[in-house]
């Protein structure tokens, strides 16, 4: 405590002192500024006389006579100017040759005010901050210091294994598998029961305590520097956390070893993270101190994070589960009633992120849905779990699996998506809530629908092709109700094949 | 033992403000080359606008002697060769002084060392 206050003291002495020599060189510049400002006035006033002299062949002028005295004189050749060049250096010039040289010397005068007017402003900027820092280490504005005490790494290389490269030829955990059902048969069922019983308040608390454990496990992860490669994982984890800043790019690592309580995931950012966290940083642990000079500050830990599985999707990939994530997904989402179930069939129209889509293609073996590797792989959809426990009213099995790979078109290709509607039958405008703000697809899901085709929406409007909505209007209103495209993608194709 | 170092620093210390005098002249001396290499640049760039008509003068003592344009042309670029050459000789002269002074100052930060150590040990003695 004592070192922190010294420490708080010792740098607004410092800032004070850096403010203190900026502003010298701001006046110091200031002073060199006006110097140069009445140079150039002197040589202005100077290009003026030598416009005007040779207006006349002589004038009457009355000439300096020592330093005291006047003589009535002429002042003749008018024309001839004897310039100093500089450094012991004459020449003769006439008016014309003199106002160019008084040109070009001004160039001179002004380069040197640019020069001089923009060192000013750097270091008017400097002033400002060192102000600024001022205010901040003497907890004189509204900032408030945030600090976590950092515990001994130890303790996080002890708690299970770090990460390391998933072989893709390895064979993935079965045993995880067992685990989750049990887990996700419990959990949804007493989730569902109890859904209405937690107050809202509690739920949001919960959450914001597991966001804030997330990051700080995030960040602490950014220290281990294991390569994460993981394709399919990355590819889901990374495209949901579009919202995340540039810097946490690198720490998409997703990686639930079931060992670790404190694994990392990737957290889907729908929901104002930078807000959850602080908020919950204020609420965890939060011990505000003012002490003099120090800022007032706010002190949290994190907790442990409950556990997460792995979900094998398949020969090479998992698909990383946790009952967190779905917490989080559900809660926010304030689903009321419907599948709760984690990985698979939301509404249709509740997906928000790619993740949201692969959970939707899964496969129902024995019972249980296990999600698919890839999704756009032309296999019998029939045992896709994808057109049971969706929302939508229209329950054309078809529909869905158009919908289905209209979905998966737009997670890759925008242009195609456009083109694999308008040759379909008319869409119609399901627009998805355009307020939510953090999502990685932030277009509107079309649904396909039998509707005349008066009613039509432009619904998928990928903000980056302004093209696209133009095309599909030309297209859609002749082909409206047709099924006969022009142009077919290759996955209808192969599906009509199927077929 | 203390009296020896604190002679030994005072000397040194000396030393070192010597040193930063040398370097601090040699600074001023470099920039006043730089001010005549501007002028002359200028000098140079305004005898190139003019033309063979005009004459050109130098100031000699109180006398202002005809020059040829061409002359003084090449007169003011023999000049500027040399300020630059002296420029560069007063670089060279000022890094070998910096690092002297810096030398300078370890010497000096260890004998302090020294002296605050024999110092303790002699008030610990007394």
């Amino acid at each position: 405590m004592a070192e922190r206050n010294k420490r708080n003291i010792e740098v607004p002495q410092g800032v004070d002192r850096l403010r203190v020599e900026d502003k010298k060189v701001v006046k110091g510049c200031e002073v060199q500024i006006q110097h140069w400002e009445k140079v150039k006035g002197d040589y202005e006033a100077l290009e003026d006389q030598l416009k005007t002299l040779p207006d006349e062949v002589s004038y009457d002028i009355m000439v300096p006579f020592g330093p005291l005295a006047f003589m009535p004189g002429k002042l003749v050749h008018t024309n001839e100017f004897t310039v100093l060049l500089g450094d012991n250096w004459f020449a003769k010039c006439s008016a014309k040759q003199a106002q160019k040289l008084v040109e070009h010397r001004k160039k001179h005068v002004r380069s040197a005010l640019d020069d001089l007017h923009k060192t000013r402003k750097n270091f008017e900027a400097r002033v400002g901050f060192a102000e600024d820092l001022e205010k901040l280490s003497g907890a004189k504005g509204d900032y408030v210091d945030i600090r976590e005490e950092v515990g001994s790494i130890e303790e996080f290389v002890s708690k299970g294994k770090q990460r390391v490269a998933l072989n893709p030829h390895s064979k993935p955990k079965m045993e995880a598998i067992v685990k989750i059902e049990e887990e996700e048969g419990g959990g949804e069922g007493d989730g569902e029961s109890r859904r209405g019983v937690p107050s809202e308040e509690e739920l949001w608390a919960r959450l914001d305590e597991l966001e804030a454990q997330e990051e700080l496990e995030e960040e602490h992860d950014r220290c281990f520097d294991s390569a994460d490669t993981n394709g399919n994982d990355d590819t889901t984890s990374s495209s949901s956390e579009e919202e995340k800043d540039g810097d946490d790019g690198g720490h998409h690592r997703v990686n639930g070893h079931d060992e670790r309580s404190e694994g990392r995931m990737s957290v889907p950012h729908n929901f104002g993270k930078v807000n959850g966290t602080t908020r919950d940083r204020e609420e965890e642990d939060e011990r505000a101190e003012e002490e003099g000079n120090c800022l007032p500050t706010i002190y949290f830990s994190h907790t442990v994070e409950p556990k997460k599985v792995r979900i094998n999707t398949g020969k090479n990939t998992m698909l990383k589960f946790s009952e967190l994530k779905e917490q989080k997904r559900q809660a926010k989402r304030k689903k009321k009633n419907g599948t709760s179930n984690g990985h698979s069939h939301h509404g249709l129209h509740n997906i928000t992120t790619p993740t949201d889509i692969y959970r939707l293609f899964v496969d129902v073996k024995n019972g249980e849905p296990i999600p698919r590797k890839s999704i756009l792989k032309s296999r019998s959809r029939e045992n896709s779990g994808c057109s049971d426990t969706s929302e939508s009213s229209a329950a054309d099995f078809e529909e869905r699996r158009t919908f289905g790979r209209t979905l998966s078109h737009d997670e890759n290709m925008y242009s195609d998506t456009s083109d694999g509607i308008t040759e379909e039958d008319s869409p119609t405008g399901n627009p998805l809530h355009p307020t939510r703000r953090f999502e990685a697809f932030s277009c509107t899901v079309v649904e396909k629908e039998p509707i005349p085709s008066s009613i039509l929406h432009l619904t998928i409007t990928p903000p980056a092709l302004p093209t696209i909505p133009e095309r599909k209007l030309e297209e859609v209103a002749p082909e409206a109700p047709r099924e006969a495209p022009k142009r077919v993608s290759k996955f209808k194709a192969a599906r009509l094949q199927q077929k | 033992m203390a009296e020896a170092i604190q002679k030994k620093l005072q000397s040194e210390l000396e030393k070192y403000q010597q040193m930063q005098k040398d370097v601090s002249k040699s600074m001023s001396a470099r920039q006043k080359l730089e001010a005549q290499v501007t002028e002359n640049n200028i000098v140079k760039e305004e005898l190139d606008l003019l033309d063979t008509q005009n004459t050109v003068y130098k100031l000699i003592g109180p006398v202002l002697v005809k020059q040829d344009l061409e002359e003084a042309k090449a007169t003011v670029a023999k000049r500027l060769e040399y300020i630059n050459g002296e420029i560069q000789r007063y670089e060279t002269l000022l890094k070998d002084m910096e690092k002297k002074s810096d030398q300078h100052r370890e010497v000096l930060s260890s004998l302090q060392q020294e002296y605050q150590r024999a110092q303790g040990l002699a008030v610990g003695k007394a």
